[in-house]
Formats: C-alpha cells, structure tokens, sequence
C-alpha cells in the first residue's frame, strides 16, 4: 500500500457516488469533446465551401476594390496566375470579373450580379456549381452561353435554351447590350445566388467590358486550409513590391463567414463553459461530501502523525484520480462519437428542406465532425485540472483539522 | 529526566459565557518505561489529558515537555512529526481505516515514516504474527471481530516503536477475555521492550494491572500512587 493505492481505495469507499460523479464528468467530457469536433467539422464544411464558392483561401484584388467594387479597379492576370502556380502548391486559381448590369428577357428584366468565370476552373472546385451537369457547362466555342440562377430565370420567366439580354457598363462608362442564350441553371440554394447570378465566360465577360486580359478578383484555392499560414510566407513576398495589389486572406475578404464562426464559436464556448461549471459543482460536490464523511478518519490520520500537508495532497490526489479515470473514460466516449460523425455524420435532409445557408455559404445538410485530437488532449487535461482545482477547498478543509476535534467527529 | 512532564497544566472549555476547566493545574511526570493508568469517573479529565500528552490538543497554561522539548513550541508539522515517531495511540472505538486491510492498517505509521514497503510488511507480519492475527492480514477491519480489530490498533500503535502508547480506554469495548488478553499483551510488550505505556480508564481490570495509578477528578490531579501490579 502507498499514497496512490490509499487514495484509490478511498475513491471507491463510496462506491455508487463516485461512479455517478465518473459517468457524470465523463458524459460531460464526451458531449463537450463532440460537440466542439462537430462544430470544427461544420465550420470546415463551411470555410471549404465558402472558399471555394467565393473568395478562396487567399484572393488578390485591385487595392481599394474590396472596398467600392468599382469596376474600374481591374488588373491583368497572365504573369501573376504563372509566378503563383510556378511559387507554391495551389490547387488552383479561379480568375474572376465581377459586374453589374441588368438581364432582360421577352418577359421581364431584373438586376444581376454578373460573374465572368473560367468555367473548366471553375467547375472543378467550387460548390456552386456542383449540380451543374457537364452538358450546361459553359462552351468555350459558344461564348454567348450564360448560367443563370433558379430564381432568376424564374423571376425572367425564361427557360434552358431561351434568350436574354445583359446590359453592363463598359470602361468607358458607356452602356452596353449583349444577347445570350440560357446554357444551364445554378442551384446554389442561397437565395442571393440564385436570385441574382448570372455566370457567363472569363473572355466573354473581359469583351463586353473592353477589359481584354483583366480580372477584378484572382482566387487561390489550396488542398488545406491549415496551409494557408505556410503559403503566405511563400507568396506574400510577392505582393511587397506591387503596390497595385493586395493579397488577403478568406477571413478579410469574406467578412460574413468569418464573423459568423466567430459568433457561433463564441456561443459554443459559453455552452462548454456552463457544462465545465456543472462538472466543477459534481466534482467539488462528491469530494466536499467524501471529506466531511471522513473528519474522523482524519483525525486518526493525524493523530497518528500524517501531517496537514500530506493529508491536503492526500484528498487532492484523489481529487486527481477522479479526473483522470473521468478524464480516460470520456476521452474514449467522445472518440467512439465524433468516429462515427466523422464517418456517418448527422443527417439533416429530413429536418430541413431548403437554404441551407449560413454566412452566406451553402451547408451541407449532412453535418460531419472533424478529428480535434490536439483539443481533445488539450480538454481531457482541462478535466484533471478542474478536478485539481475543485479539491482545493475539500482538502484544505480536512489539512485545517485539529486532531483532537476532528475525532470525536461522528 | 522524565520521558513525559507536565507543569501546572490547565485546558479551559469556554461554552458561552462560561468557562469549564477539564484539566486544572495538573503537574505531573511519567519516567520512560512506566505502565501506568489515569484512574477516575467519566468527566474526570482522562481523556483530555492524555490528548495533552498526546499532543493532539493544546493546553491553555502551563507547559507539557516530552523527550526534553516543550510541545508549545513546536509547529503543527514538527508536531505530527513528534506523534509519528515517538508517540503511539489506541483508541476506545478502534479507530481503524475501513478501506485497508489489517495489514495495510498496522503499517500505516511506517508509510508515513517512508519506511520501504518489504521492510513494512516484514515488520507488521511479525507484530501481527505475536498479536496472534496470523491468517487476518488481508481481512478488512469490517470482517474482524472486535477484539480483532482492537489487536490490529496496538499492532499499528507498536508498528513505529514508539517511546510511549498512550491507550484511552482501551478495554471499553471489549469482553473480559479480550480485555484480558489485550492487557496481557500489552504488559508483555511493555515488559520486553521497555515502551511506556499511559492508559486511561476506570476499567478495575487495567487499573489492576497497572503499576502506577493517577487518579483524576474534575480535571485535578487527586492521587498518584504505584502498586504492585497483578499481571
């Protein structure tokens, strides 16, 4: 027998309470160690598509464009697409004109968030367009092909195949009209999109402004988001000298997203800061009630010569055990349940119908977790040294006792 | 010099406005090696004044030296220190941990003392062994009777070899037979290895086995006189 042994079998004098208060800070653990892996996971859902639908990981704009999107504010793209690709590991790069105009049908006509895309590109990554079936891809060979919104092409009361007309300024501020025909419709279920898109060709786009070889947003997408702090060393060096330029990054340049997250992220904290009080009151409860029960016991302890310091670690190692077996245990709850959001995830199809939207980024109606080992240690740690902390107090009690009260405690 | 001396020792109980003397101006010496009994009725005093000794409780005047230091001056520390390497107790009710079995109980003492786990075992066996609790080292106090279990105290009390064991009314609980035994091994150990032994009791049994009989009543001191004990 030594000290551990002694404060294991004094953990399970009360055989019942402690397993309650086990499962208790255990079920705790596993719900906080879940629920953070499956917000982490929706949020990558959402920064993957988010990125991918819009900004990209990193994006180069005009300086001053993010602020005004004046059209004006283009810059030319052939080197800058070479040097990056040719720089660092970029999965891709989505050129992009962004103009607004008017689109008129026979029926009807309403204002438009045109988007001039390098379809092939484009079709690769971005979630938007990912229910777009190949043969209403945009045509390289048919420049007057143009993707419209669900919504939209409802509102003009057009169909796939159907004509209308897009009216945009040009550089000179000149307006100016083309004709295009329907070649497929983008179902992104975002309202915004759907109501108020239209896609048309990179070169198309550059035409009917007279922008030849511009772009007003140059999107670099990556395989891994967690790359994004290493790639910046490697590709920031390239904007320093180009003062026309800036490069930020997905949280900069799609605020909305960010802050979002942000939000959310904040609230999830505050939930997983109320259950870590509610395990904090468990475990100060069971080990305030092991204590008292115990003043006799103690003071045979001291009397026979264990000194307060010695008694105080006593109840603290215990305290330690509780947290740690708590901490175990949990751990392992909350890896069989994020295992199986992770391969199963939650489905949602049936709860929620449409609009799936949140930020301003589609979500995927499937909610998977992602693995957070480093915060799962990090909370399984967090557990023991709440347990720590909580029996503080019990065990400076029981260090405080006078051996000649504390026995004839009944 | 005495292993034990007390200097017109007082401890004071105030309960309300009132002030209730349980030890008053009681002086008193024990010499090493002495088996000796505080005699008198309950409320006499016993008890506090063993826990004086004990150094489980604080006097409110005089002063209490053991072993050439006076106890006022020690810190709780140097005190549980004291206790764990000079001083052994028994208690009425057995006092032992629910949780370990005898084995682990009686060599509670030398865990604290850090003493090496086969040297605790070798040591506790042979104590148990002579307590004649062969074959009960594993049981846990529950599964002991209650002379058993008050054998299992002394055992812990001895485990340390300590200058003196101070018993407060260890028969109380007990039978005849057990009493008896227990008085006997006690006596034997006092007998072979010079430990002092200080009881309190009004139990005939033990002030007959006694060499020295200190009679208390109302926290003083009333007689103090050596016989010729019975074992």
């Amino acid at each position: 027998m030594d000290y551990l042994s002694l404060a294991w079998k004094n953990l399970w004098r009360n055989r019942r309470r402690t397993l309650i208060t086990l499962l208790a800070i255990s079920l705790a653990l596993m719900l906080t160690q879940t629920l953070h892996n499956l917000a982490m996971g929706s949020y990558t859902q959402m920064i993957e598509n988010g990125v991918r639908s819009g900004s990209g990981h990193f994006t180069v704009y005009h300086h001053g464009y993010r602020q005004d999107h004046d059209e004006k504010l283009a810059f030319s793209s052939g080197s800058l697409i070479a040097t990056l690709t040719d720089t660092a590991p970029i999965e891709c790069v989505l050129p992009r004109i962004h103009l607004g105009g008017l689109a008129q049908s026979s029926h009807d006509s309403r204002a438009v968030a045109i988007m001039g895309i390098d379809m092939a590109a484009e079709a690769a990554v971005n979630p938007v367009l990912k229910n777009l079936p190949a043969e209403q891809w945009l045509r390289k060979e048919q420049p007057r092909d143009a993707l419209l919104g669900r919504r939209l092409l409802d509102e003009l009361k057009i169909h796939i195949g159907q004509k209308l007309v897009l009216t945009v300024q040009n550089r000179n501020g000149d307006l100016v009209s083309e004709l295009l025909r329907v070649r497929g419709i983008i179902d992104s279920r975002i309202k915004q999109i759907d109501s108020s898109l239209v896609m048309i060709g990179l070169n198309k786009a550059a035409m009917i402004t007279e922008r030849q070889g511009q772009i007003h947003e140059l999107a670099l997408v990556l395989n891994n988001t967690e790359a994004m702090p290493q790639l910046l060393n490697t590709i920031s060096p390239l904007f320093n000298d180009n003062s026309e330029l800036e490069l930020v990054p997905w949280q900069v340049a799609m605020p909305n997203l960010a802050d979002a997250i942000r939000l959310d992220y904040a609230s999830q904290n505050v939930m997983l800061l109320i259950i870590m009080l509610i395990i904090t009151i468990g475990i100060v409860n069971t080990l305030l009630m092991s204590v008292m029960e115990r003043i006799h016991e103690f003071g045979i302890m001291l009397a026979t010569g264990m000194s307060p310091f010695k008694l105080w670690q006593l109840v603290v190692c215990e305290a330690a055990m509780l947290g740690t077996t708590a901490a175990l245990f949990g751990s392992v709850l909350g890896s069989l349940t994020t295992w199986y959001l992770v391969e199963v995830g939650i489905d949602l199809r049936d709860f929620i119908s449409e609009n799936m939207e949140f930020g301003g980024v589609v979500f995927d109606p499937i909610l998977r977790a992602t693995w957070s080992s480093a915060w799962m240690l990090e909370s399984a740690l967090y557990i023991v040294l709440l347990s720590i902390v909580a029996a503080l107090y019990p065990a400076f009690k029981a260090a405080r006792l006078a051996p000649v009260d504390a026995m004839r405690h009944n | 010099m005495p292993l034990i001396e007390l200097n017109q020792v007082s401890k004071i109980y105030t309960s309300g406005n009132q002030q209730i003397a349980a030890i008053d101006h009681v002086d008193l010496q024990i010499d090493a090696g002495e088996f000796c009994v505080l005699a008198g009725p309950s409320g006499s005093g016993k008890t506090t004044l063993l826990n004086l000794i004990g150094c489980l409780d604080e006097a409110s005047s005089g002063t209490i030296i053991l072993d050439n230091l006076e106890v006022s001056r020690r810190t709780v520390r140097q005190l549980a220190d004291f206790r764990l390497h000079n001083i052994g107790f028994i208690f009425q009710s057995y006092n032992l941990i629910p949780v370990l079995t005898a084995e682990e109980n009686a060599s509670f003492p030398l865990l604290l003392q850090k003493v090496a786990k086969p040297e605790r075992i070798q040591r506790v066996g042979e104590l148990l062994h002579a307590l004649g609790l062969q074959g009960l080292e594993k049981r846990r106090p529950r599964d002991l009777s209650g002379g058993q279990q008050q054998r299992v105290a002394v055992a812990r009390a001895m485990a340390t070899n300590p200058a003196v064991i101070l018993a407060d009314e260890p028969t109380a609980n007990l039978d005849s037979k057990n009493s008896s035994d227990l008085l006997q091994m006690m006596r034997t150990l006092n007998r072979n290895k010079g430990t002092t032994f200080v009881f309190s009791s009004h139990d005939p049994m033990v002030i007959a086995m006694a060499d020295r009989v200190i009679q208390l009543h109302d926290g003083r001191l009333v007689s103090d006189s050596h016989q010729d004990s019975v074992a």
